[in-house]
């Protein structure tokens, strides 16, 4: 597993941009994420798909930076949504309450649909 | 510059803090509204209102800096000092004066300072029981993991990527920034699964102890390169080590930092499930490997009973018979039946040293050479001079073959013989005499350059040839007491004219009786040829 986390951004038309992450979301990965959607969303961003198909592992840190993230998509009226979560990953979100204020597809393709 | 106010309530400001609460948003933005409103109203340039005795090791939900609260007219992320402080009875408000003197500084407790203090107190409260929150359920997904792991003991047998799920799982829970797995392989603990960077391949024994593994973290030796905060947990079974189980660098938003001692309970935990569920694992593995071994054998086994003739050749005055039980699924005896060209037919006993595979293996180089070169005419010593050979270059060290061969001429009722370092085959004459197939050379597989000799016999109506295994007449009573040549002579001496199949009957059922129930020994084979009268 490698050291840091990788992020591929995808900017897409109407305001909709798709970062794939790679690696651990820990503070410094979460950082870095949260570093990246602010830069979209001052980019004219109001949709944003977290495509999360290369991490595995994600800790508390992680989770409370993607909880400030949502925050931050509320406050704009913007819409982040979530994907290809591992099964652990995705119940850690359901029990930490991120499926309240942000979609979890299981799919990208179903993901884009719901956001399109 | 707007007009100083006198106050900094008003119902738009309200109205916003209301539509934020029913939203489910952190409050932070509209703290910051009315810290702006105040800010403005006293003529300041900047402004920050920090949480008094925010809790530092609580990871935050609302904030990318622990204490503060609300902030105006700073820059994100500098590092900036502000001029003057006033403490409010929440929390703490700094200020810097405009940079032409305006008239108002922030001091004294008036209304709107206390105004301040009153939300600040709401807004840290509102954090307080959101951090409360996501601890609490953050302890749920500390259950989940640890009853996830509990019921991966039943499903998950695959060791690689259990040892790689438990050391996630262990890493995320106690917010390590990196992780590694080692299990214990003989002398030495391998790595097994890394998280979050770097990790030494390999711990030699008496460096996996925890204690000493958490003591000096930071040296060049230590399993994780350059982390400043060990912690680990022992992987036994039953007291027996299996691995340890080891995190690095706890995570908090101001950085990395030591361990706390829930986390040691936590890792513990994780550990002595793991290990379990990598006993498990592994046991099922063991199995496994075990069943294809079982079904290796018994397939070798099929083979090498197609290497034995199904039955023997028809050859008119004659009559001749073989049996062959190994004492594995595999055995290192031979027997063979087969036509030698000029009408004469060939009769091979032959025993590998050493049982099981590798005898059976050696078994099958004999019959390949043997077949080869009878099939082809080859005759006599030259012939088994190239087997030798054949077999000096296939074998490894301290392995050969003891082989008889009886070459029969039926139209003359003449045996050629050969014998290889094998046990003396006997000829129960008619009359009653009975006559030792010597030994005419060395074991096949010892010496490339050994010769052998041939002798002849002449076969009188009624005689009987017995080529046999060194099973048969060393077969062990519980006694210790060995089964012997003159045992031998005298069941076939009784047994008489009968049919051959009848002898070998009795041959079988006598060296089972003899036994008494003790493991067969040895392979055990017999090829008899008679005469008819």
């Amino acid at each position: 597993m490698t050291e840091s986390l990788k992020l591929t951004v995808d900017e897409r038309d109407d305001g909709l941009a798709v970062v794939y992450t790679d690696g651990y979301i820990n503070n410094q990965g979460g950082e870095e994420i949260a570093a990246t959607a602010y830069r979209l969303i001052d980019a004219g961003h109001r949709k944003l798909l977290l495509n999360l198909a290369e991490t595995k592992i994600v800790n508390s840190i992680g989770i409370s930076i993607l909880i400030e993230i949502i925050e931050k998509m509320l406050e704009i009226d913007g819409q982040l949504s979530f994907c290809c979560l591992t099964p652990t990953i995705a119940k850690t979100f359901h029990i930490m309450g991120l499926a309240q204020y942000a979609q979890i597809h299981e799919t990208e393709e179903e993901a884009l649909a719901a956001l399109t | 510059m707007p007009p100083p106010s006198s106050s900094v309530v008003d119902s738009e400001l309200w109205r916003e803090l209301f539509t934020l609460e029913q939203r489910g948003v952190a409050d932070r933005r509209a703290l910051d509204e009315l810290l702006g409103r105040w800010a403005r109203a006293r003529g300041l340039s900047a402004a920050s209102l920090d949480q008094a005795g925010s809790d530092a090791d609580a990871p935050s939900s609302s904030s990318g800096d622990d204490s503060r609260l609300a902030s105006f007219g700073l820059e994100t992320g500098g590092d900036e000092t502000l001029d003057a402080t006033l403490e409010l009875p929440s929390g703490t408000l700094r200020w810097r004066q405009a940079a032409d003197g305006a008239s108002e500084d922030g001091t004294g407790l008036d209304a709107d300072s206390l105004l301040l203090a009153a939300a600040a107190r709401v807004c840290g409260l509102k954090r307080q029981l959101e951090q409360e929150t996501f601890q609490a359920m953050f302890r749920g997904v500390e259950m989940e993991v640890l009853h996830e792991i509990g019921r991966a003991i039943a499903s998950t047998l695959d060791v690689d990527a259990l040892g790689e799920e438990i050391l996630v799982r262990a890493v995320s829970l106690v917010d390590a920034r990196r992780g590694a797995l080692y299990l214990l392989e003989g002398e030495h603990y391998v790595l097994a699964s890394v998280v979050g960077g770097e990790a030494r391949p390999r711990l030699e024994s008496g460096e996996a102890d925890v204690a000493a593994l958490e003591a000096a973290p930071a040296e060049a030796e230590a399993p994780l390169p350059g982390a400043a905060h060990l912690l680990g947990a022992a992987v036994e079974v039953d007291g027996d080590p299996r691995g340890v189980l080891i995190v690095a660098d706890k995570e908090s938003r101001r950085g990395v930092g030591p361990f706390v001692s829930a986390d040691r309970r936590t890792l513990a935990l994780i550990a002595s499930q793991a290990a379990v569920a990598l006993e498990n694992a592994k046991l099922h593995h063991l199995a496994l490997e075990k069943e294809r071994l079982e079904r290796d054998m018994e397939l070798a086994s099929e083979i090498q009973q197609k290497l034995l003739p199904q039955r023997p050749p028809s050859v008119d005055g004659f009559e001749m018979a073989g049996w062959n039980r190994p004492a594995r699924q595999v055995g290192g005896d031979y027997f063979d039946f087969r036509p030698v060209g000029n009408g004469r037919i060939g009769l091979t006993v032959g025993d590998v040293s050493g049982k099981g595979m590798p005898a059976a293996l050696l078994v099958s180089t004999l019959h390949s050479a043997l077949s080869v070169l009878l099939d082809r005419g080859e005759q006599g010593s030259a012939m088994i001079e190239v087997v030798n050979r054949h077999i000096c270059e296939s074998s490894g060290l301290n392995k050969f073959i003891t082989v008889i061969y009886a070459a029969l001429d039926a139209e003359r009722a003449e045996v050629e013989y050969l014998n290889a370092g094998h046990n003396p085959g006997v000829l129960l004459r008619a009359s009653g005499t009975v006559e030792e197939l010597g030994s005419t050379g060395v074991p096949l597989g010892l010496l490339p350059s050994a010769t052998f000799e041939e002798a002849t016999l002449h076969l009188e109506p009624g005689d009987l040839l017995c080529l046999y295994s060194d099973g048969i007449t060393e077969c062990a009573a519980p006694s210790d007491e060995e089964f012997g040549l003159d045992r031998l002579v005298e069941l076939l001496a009784a047994m008489g004219d009968r049919p051959l199949n009848e002898i070998l009957s009795h041959i079988d059922a006598t060296m089972l009786a003899f036994a008494d129930g003790l493991p067969q020994g040895d392979d055990q084979t017999v090829v008899l040829l008679r005469r008819l009268p």
